[in-house]
């Protein structure tokens, strides 16, 4: 790598880490087809700089998010229980099922989610209510401090057990595919339990670095891991993530929601274009 | 311990380990630029021959302050951080009494262990 490709590598991460860390996805959208088509990295290095870039969002977000209560431990740690099992599976099942298909109907899904996404656009805070009675046995309710509205939001997390099984499915396909698990993450906490959309974001983030962090160590041995490329990834993607973290708090929920949309329009289209066979 | 307090110090233990790896990915990204990925800082005779991607002999490597391998502890360092994340929210739950938490964090752990441990 030239100085001039290493510094292109950092911008580039900065944005991954900032768009990642306000998103609560992990960034590989962007690191990935930079590194590939611009830099002229390979694949497999690029892939392997991308489970850095997750691990270096979630990583760096994560002590303000700790600090300021935007990331809901308990719903994160509950939910990890099916994400962790449903990545296993995938790791599994990734020997006897055919990918591409796969790859097309997760892309489907993804298209349609952000149609869904698109609708709540304009919705700021998800409407309250009474938690159900899982919610208040399994301690999914909470509040965090909203800087931007200037007070405490309550929240407690709907359709409990629809969450669940859909944060299972995101473990398989980032198992089976190993792609789309932020977003994956953020819609099954926006779209399917209510979340506020922030809360959503911060604690996806968190989880994504737990998912990650599983499956570094295949990435590692298998050689996939160039310092020379994951270097520069990670201290970029770190400057973004800790400049993102401070600002998500201040935004609004609609503009999270704003910054969310590209990249889950992106992550479908790249998701069927790898099933038809001409994607990354 | 207050549940305030603890995630003070959880943020601070996070910003911390943050902190050292980036400064190691950092430190290492500048030696190169002085004397190579696989040079050494102190002089020392190298094996310039193994691919840069390789993690083994770690020690050793750190022992002559080769460039790559002080970026490599940083990263290494750095993937490390999740897992510490979830092991300090297992003491976390546990010093706020919450049992239920407690119990279902460690059983996270051990997932996440036993799939670093499977999974290579």
């Amino acid at each position: 790598m030239t100085p001039q490709a290493d510094l292109g590598i950092f911008v580039v991460s900065v944005c991954a880490g900032l768009i990642g860390s306000l998103a609560g996805v992990g960034g590989g959208i962007l690191v990935i087809p930079a590194l590939t088509f611009v830099f002229g990295v390979d694949i497999h290095l690029a892939v392997g700089a991308s489970i850095v870039s997750v691990i270096a969002t979630s990583s760096g977000a994560a002590a303000a998010y700790v600090r300021d209560r935007m990331t809901d431990m308990r719903i994160g740690m509950f939910l990890e229980l099916a994400t962790t099992t449903g990545a296993v599976t995938g790791a599994l099942l990734a020997a006897v099922v055919a990918p591409a298909f796969l790859y097309v109907l997760l892309g489907v899904v993804l298209l349609g989610s952000a149609a869904m996404h698109v609708a709540r656009l304009d919705e700021e805070m998800p409407p309250a209510g009474p938690p159900s009675r899982i919610a208040a046995a399994m301690k999914l309710s909470s509040s965090y401090p909203d800087r931007r509205l200037g007070r405490e939001v309550p929240y407690t997390a709907r359709r409990v057990p629809l969450g669940f099984v859909l944060m299972w499915i995101a473990g398989v396909v980032s198992g089976l595919l190993g792609i789309g698990s932020g977003v994956l993450k953020v819609l099954a906490m926006d779209g399917a339990m209510r979340l506020p959309m922030k809360v959503s974001s911060a604690t996806s983030n968190f989880m994504i670095g737990v998912t990650a962090a599983a499956s570094a160590g295949i990435y590692l041995g298998r050689g996939d891991v160039d310092p020379r490329i994951a270097g520069p990834v990670a201290l970029g993607v770190l400057a973004g993530a800790l400049i993102g973290a401070r600002l998500l708090n201040r935004v609004s929920n609609r503009a999270v929601r704003l910054i969310f949309l590209p990249v889950l329009v992106a992550v479908g289209l790249e998701t069927i274009a790898r099933g038809l066979g001409f994607g990354l | 311990m207050s549940p305030q307090r603890f995630r003070l110090m959880v943020s601070l233990v996070l910003a911390v380990g943050v902190g050292i790896s980036a400064t190691l990915i950092g430190v290492g990204f500048v030696a190169a630029l002085a004397v190579g990925w696989q040079g050494s800082l102190i002089g020392a005779a190298t094996a310039a021959s193994t691919p840069t991607t390789d993690f083994g002999g770690l020690t050793s490597r750190l022992g002559i302050l080769e460039p790559l391998a002080i970026t490599q502890l940083g990263l290494l360092t750095l993937l490390a951080t999740p897992v510490v994340r979830v092991a300090a929210s297992v003491v976390a739950f546990a010093s706020e009494g919450d049992r239920l938490y407690t119990v279902i964090t460690l059983m996270v752990l051990a997932i996440l262990l036993a799939s670093i441990l499977l999974l290579r």
